[in-house]
């Protein structure tokens, strides 16, 4: 049997003993992530409009990620709502430091990995390099919301009568604790990630100049601090959705 | 609203306005600083269009373009010269130049002077980038933002300092020097954001504990699915032994969210146990579960989606040459997959173990 399927099957397991039904849900939006990734290349490969499909893909992976990952309905679809707004500033970020940074496509490390390969495929690179980078912040921003949503309830149940301005000033409390974390995650998935392309930059000598104008790498960078980026508007952005539903509810 | 407005701190975001005008028109007047000959268009002008097709039906478009302007670093600096530049509809390994814009080039010194374009100067958005997600961390969060930019200084140090030390012995000890790098980026980056007491060590203990078991139960499982499935020659950039070097990756890869999750169950314990100094240690585990499990799968999703994004652009090209899905997964996919796995197994572990360390040694702190 394939490894992959092993170790899947491993981790499903794991999830199902950790989690019960919640990481059986959780494991269950893993496995349509990947379902919607993959169809969304495939929609791409057939000439689809690129950054139209990875929007839609954005939009329904979140929904998958939050609603699946289990608390309760209120909460998840503050969190949602707050999550598609961050989603569309990203975009608004994304697509014209796509165009100015021009990192689409292939660098001349990939040189050997492309032989035999057509690199004229009639698709626009820079599309392509745009949707990647949607994609890849989505996990960030769906737990970072979930994060401060939840939170943000536990506060709420225990202090049934707080005020809503109160409750946006502990939303932006409850960001700066998983600020310092979810920034690990980015970042060593940054290390994890670039590591191989880092010793080749090492062996062939590469200047710091070269590497801060190096495609390959710029490329994995701004991914990261598009994620990050995102991280930091959510937590003013879901801390003000979840206060402004609060002072709604409480008039 | 208007409330929010005020608490803004405007002062700090005046500075790092100022500070990044400053910047940003330095590194605009950066060239100085390059080894390498620097060009700057002045003119371009499309000269031809070429149409073409490849055996797999995709047509696209290559186009000329003569571009003029002068060299302004080096010792050609104030030269005036003129390029030829090919680019395709595609843009995959080129780029179409408009005025203003800065590119690298090679000097040709036989008959006059000649230049091919090498590539494109990224340098400026690039560093834009980074000052904006440092100056949004400052801005929204403070001290606590200033603090993890220090980590990440840090970490980054230490991570060159692993590469140069792998160069320095060929590769042979990669995944000897990455686990020990592994191990002192858990200690300094929960030093930062904790601080030095014994919740620290808890959270160290835990996510080296997980990291470490996640790796192991992966190479049993390889060592009985006999690695079917995982192409290690489809690992780009490999100039060492991939598998090795793929392990290595994978640990490092992994840590921060394991770190993640660990940090996050075991701070909401601690402070539980300080609230409540009376609580039975069984119910320190099954709080510290329920934490767990809400993030773990969220957590999962930031490296899958960070790990699979990356592969995308190489995914596209594969099914556009013809292969099947099957193929251009295992290609292009497979190790990212695996990568993900193996992490989503350490990030669950995370959950039994952090509880079960938090209520064994959380009680001690009382006597």
């Amino acid at each position: 049997m394939s490894a992959i399927i092993v170790l899947g099957i491993v981790l499903f397991v794991l999830m199902l003993l950790v989690g019960g039904k919640q990481g059986l849900q959780s494991f269950l939006s893993l496995i349509l992530n990947f379902g919607f990734l993959f169809f969304s290349i495939v929609l791409i490969a057939f000439h689809f409009p690129p950054i139209i499909v990875t929007i839609i893909t954005g939009v329904i992976v979140l929904a998958l990620t939050i609603f699946l990952s289990g608390t309760d309905d209120n909460t998840s679809g503050l969190a949602f709502l707050s999550s598609i707004l961050v989603l569309f500033i990203l975009v608004l970020l994304i697509v014209p430091m796509e165009h100015w940074a021009q990192v689409q496509g292939f660098g001349l490390e990939d040189s050997d990995d492309l032989e035999g390969l057509s690199i004229l495929i009639g698709i626009n690179f820079v599309k392509i390099e745009i949707a990647t980078a949607i994609l890849s912040t989505l996990g960030a921003i769906a737990e970072a919301t979930m994060a401060i949503a939840s939170g943000l309830d536990e506060i709420k149940e225990q202090h049934s009568e707080i005020k809503p301005s109160r409750l946006l000033f502990d939303g932006i409390y409850v960001g700066k604790q998983i600020i310092g974390t979810t920034l690990n995650t980015l970042f060593f998935g940054l290390f994890g990630g670039s590591l191989s392309l880092f010793v080749w930059f090492h062996s062939l000598n590469y200047s710091f100049g070269d590497i801060l104008n190096d495609k390959v790498f710029d490329a994995q960078l701004i991914v990261i601090l598009f994620s990050l980026i995102g991280v930091i508007l959510t937590i003013p952005i879901t801390s003000l959705v979840i206060a402004e539903k609060w002072r709604k509810d409480n008039n | 609203m208007a409330k929010l407005l005020n608490k803004l701190p405007f002062k700090m975001i005046l500075a790092f306005l100022l500070g990044g005008i400053l910047l940003i028109t330095f590194a605009n007047h950066d060239d100085f600083l390059y080894q390498k000959p620097i060009f700057k268009v002045e003119t371009a002008k499309k000269i031809s269009t070429d149409k073409s097709t490849d055996s797999f039906q995709n047509t696209d478009y290559t186009y000329q373009q003569k571009l003029t302007g002068h060299i302004i670093n080096g010792q050609y600096k104030g030269k005036k010269i003129s390029i030829n530049n090919s680019y395709t509809m595609s843009r995959a390994m080129d780029h179409k130049y408009y005025p203003g814009q800065k590119a690298f080039i090679i000097l040709h010194k036989s008959g006059g002077l000649n230049a091919t374009i090498k590539d494109y100067k990224r340098d400026v958005p690039i560093i834009f980038l980074m000052y904006l997600a440092i100056a949004l961390l400052c801005i929204f969060l403070k001290f606590s933002g200033i603090t993890a930019v220090g980590s990440i200084i840090i970490n980054t140090i230490l991570f060159m300092l692993a590469i140069y030390l792998d160069g320095f012995n060929n590769g042979n000890n990669v995944l000897l020097i990455f686990s020990a790098l592994a191990a002192v980026f858990s200690a300094i980056t929960l030093l930062v954001i904790i601080g030095h007491n014994r919740q620290m060590y808890v959270t160290l203990a835990s996510t080296i504990i997980c990291t470490f078991i996640s790796i192991i139960l992966s190479l049993i499982v390889f060592k009985f699915t006999h690695e079917k499935g995982i192409f290690y020659e489809s690992m780009q950039y490999v100039t060492q032994p991939p598998r090795p070097l793929f392990l290595a990756s994978t640990i490092i890869g992994s840590l921060g969210a394991v770190m993640d999750e660990s940090t996050d169950i075991i701070s909401s314990l601690f402070a539980l146990k300080m609230e409540r100094p009376q609580i039975s240690k069984k119910q320190i585990f099954l709080s510290g579960r329920n934490i767990g499990k809400t993030i773990m799968g969220p957590l999962i999703n930031v490296l899958f989606f960070i790990f699979m994004g990356e592969t995308l652009s190489m995914t596209l090209l594969f099914l556009k040459n013809g292969n099947s899905w099957g193929y251009s997964f295992s290609m292009n996919m497979s190790l990212g997959m695996v990568q993900s796995l193996i992490s989503g197994i350490g990030i669950v572990l995370a959950i039994p173990v952090a509880s079960a360390l938090t209520s064994l040694f959380a009680k001690e702190s009382q006597k």
